[in-house]
């Protein structure tokens, strides 16, 4: 009954006992990574369009319209689902004691998520677009999506069944919420919305929007921040009770806020008002989270100076401290008067998704890659680069457009400016953000290279 | 309960769904149910209770251009909802005449719905008759000839196939005309 796996079992699960073939894991991985890069040129490209309009302008299938579901789902599927994905089955053999229920259907998996996401580039770009966000992929791949994420599912819960320690870490909980809670929120989004028309299929849309951050993205990258950081730091846990509490109360509390998305919208202010009040809620199973993990580093955090991965896992902490913080104060109706449709939002989402689930995605490739390659990283500098063309590219992304976003909405909130003035304004803003841009992709080139590189054998080429 | 999802995967597995579920169906299923203007389209006949009108579903060219509208992505940069802010009745009204906010029973043929999220250009809610065919060729081929400092992409595309442009067209002029705001009917072609 106790949480007899919390504490040093976590940091000393003996390696090796045990051999998992992990191949899986690598060709997720592998994947993601390539996808990180190539869809980091389409995020430059849609950032230089704000700057130089007509950049590629008469190209329909380059145009700004096309490019941007492409950037949104190859970055948020092709990327770092993929690359948690490759973490998960990284992680629940290990946890579990026991090898992968079975590589073949993981090989399965991952060949199947690939034609999905060469799928999505070919429709995207062709203009077949569904008109939801997030769920912009054309139903025959929507189904491919599904049948992939049962796969998935099938191969995790059954490893689970099957593990030898009885008391289950948090990080399996999380992974197990997030198979279960995404099934749903998937289907409500990209199915549920089929049969609905207007205010009611905008609420379905946002329902899922918000939870594909909430209740896929959240989970599975709290469930690798929680095995990560005790793992990378070789320090046990702080609380278990904690990590219950943060747990349980997403798992209430996250469905509910959807509606926050349409605040002063066409949409009933008693739902706009149950939005805004369990955003708020949302604070604790935050909170539980994020104290848990910095305590975890009590006199530990010397540690990040040699490590890259805590590197990123802790700067992923914190940002997912302030996202999280900045997300219940946009659904006070006050501040969504201001904040809402302006450019603030995409630099909240940015710090979110790059920011903190990207890092601990990132962190976990670092730290997983040399083992299941049984190689040591190719460069260890260049993977410290990589933190900081990431950290100082994302900070000046998010920073700038947070000041131009709420610049812009004081701008609109006076009517007497005219709407092109407030678009003239933000220049200055897009030309920075372009730049960071720039800055986060050769830190994304920079770890991407380091990874293929490691995987590819670069240095024992070398040295022969 | 909770402490005995710690060892038990299949008690683990059944509390994270009730939770999710309560939440769930609270705020997608029953919403509808309780508020029935979601989906019954707007109509109003008697000037003395409000701003007149009819909320109808597009006609075949009107749909054309909203495909148009989807395929593009244009509703990534512009939103259609005229919210309950002073500011967004005032911006988006025209001549002297304030937007009505934007109400869900306007929305019911929607399909998908176009809220959006973003406005990198202005909102479209009310944008139905403000301007002619011949304003929206020229800003289509390239918006800079009209608006200076706009960051619209150009459309060559879409003129230079009459029957996408018209349809496109077809589609603007009738976003927020279900309420009939303009005192004098003003509406451009």
């Amino acid at each position: 009954m106790q949480p007899q796996f919390s504490r040093a079992e976590v940091a000393k699960v003996p390696e090796g006992a045990l051999v998992h073939e992990d191949s899986t894991a690598k060709w997720f991985l592998v994947s993601s990574v390539t996808y990180f890069f190539i869809v980091g040129i389409i995020a430059l490209i849609i950032a230089a369009k704000f700057v130089w309009p007509d950049l590629m302008g008469t190209m329909s299938w380059l145009s700004y319209g096309r490019l941007r579901p492409l950037h949104v789902n190859g970055m948020l599927f092709g990327w770092l689902l993929a690359a948690d994905m490759g973490l998960a089955f990284y992680i629940i053999p290990r946890l579990c004691g026991v090898p992968l229920w079975s590589e073949k259907l993981g090989l399965a998996t991952a060949i199947l998520w690939n034609i999905i996401i060469l799928g999505a580039v070919v429709t995207l770009l062709a203009g077949l677009n569904q008109g939801w966000e997030y769920a912009e992929l054309p139903w025959y791949l929507d189904i491919l999506v599904v049948v992939a994420w049962i796969m998935f599912g099938v191969n995790i819960f059954l490893t689970v069944a099957q593990r030898k320690h009885q008391a289950m870490y948090v990080t399996i909980w999380y992974t197990m919420g997030c198979i279960l809670w995404t099934a749903f929120v998937y289907l409500t989004g990209n199915f549920a919305t089929l049969f609905t028309t207007g205010t009611n299929q905008a609420n379905l849309n946002w329902m899922y929007v918000h939870n594909a951050v909430g209740l896929i993205f959240t989970p599975i990258g709290l469930a690798i921040a929680y095995y990560f950081i005790p793992r990378s730091s070789n320090t046990p846990l702080h609380s278990h009770k904690l990590s219950m509490v943060g747990f349980w109360s997403l798992a209430f509390v996250y469905v509910w806020t959807g509606a926050h998305h349409m605040l002063h919208g066409p949409i009933s202010q008693w739902l706009q008002t149950i939005a805004i009040a369990f955003s708020l809620m949302l604070l604790i199973p935050v909170w539980a989270v994020v104290y848990n993990l910095f305590a975890t580093m009590k006199g530990q955090w010397h540690q990040l100076r040699e490590s890259v991965p805590l590197k990123f896992l802790m700067s992923g902490v914190v940002f997912y401290l302030l996202t999280c913080f900045q997300g219940p104060m946009h659904s006070l109706r006050t501040v969504n008067a201001i904040v809402s449709k302006t450019d603030w939002i995409p630099g909240h989402a940015h710090m979110a998704v790059l920011g903190c689930f990207s890092f601990f995605a990132i962190a976990g490739t670092y730290f997983v890659v040399p083992k299941i390659w049984g190689r040591v990283l190719h460069s260890e500098s260049l993977a410290n680069w990589s933190y900081w063309m990431l950290m100082i590219g994302g900070l000046g992304f998010y920073t700038t457009l947070w000041l131009g976003g709420f610049w812009q909405g004081w701008q609109w909130n006076n009517w007497s400016i005219p709407f092109i003035d407030t678009v003239i304004a933000l220049r200055p803003i897009w030309l920075v953000r372009f730049f960071s841009g720039v800055m986060m992709f050769i830190g994304i080139v920079m770890f991407a290279y380091n990874i293929l590189a490691t995987v590819t054998g670069a240095n024992e080429e070398a040295a022969a | 309960m909770f402490r005995k999802a710690d060892d038990n995967a299949l008690w683990a597995i059944g509390i994270s769904l009730v939770l999710f579920f309560i939440g769930g169906i609270l705020t997608t299923v029953v919403p509808p149910l309780v508020d029935t203007t979601w989906a019954k389209p707007f109509e109003n006949r008697d000037p003395a209770k409000g701003i007149t009108g009819k909320v109808t579903s597009l006609t075949d060219l009107q749909k054309k251009g909203r495909a148009i509208y989807v395929r593009e992505g244009c509703w990534y940069c512009h939103t259609q909802q005229v919210r309950t802010l002073l500011a967004d009745t005032k911006r988006y009204g025209w001549r002297g005449v304030d937007a009505p906010i934007s109400t869900p029973d306007e929305f019911v043929f929607d399909d998908p719905h176009m809220f959006g999220t973003k406005r990198t250009g202005p909102d479209l809610a009310r944008i139905g008759g403000k301007y002619d065919e011949q304003w929206h060729r020229t800003h289509f081929r390239n918006p800079r000839d009209l608006v200076k400092g706009s960051i619209m992409p150009p459309y060559p595309w879409i003129v230079g196939d009459p029957a996408e442009f018209k349809a496109v067209v077809a589609y603007m002029q009738s976003l927020g005309r279900g309420k009939d705001w303009r005192p004098a009917n003003d509406y451009e072609k």
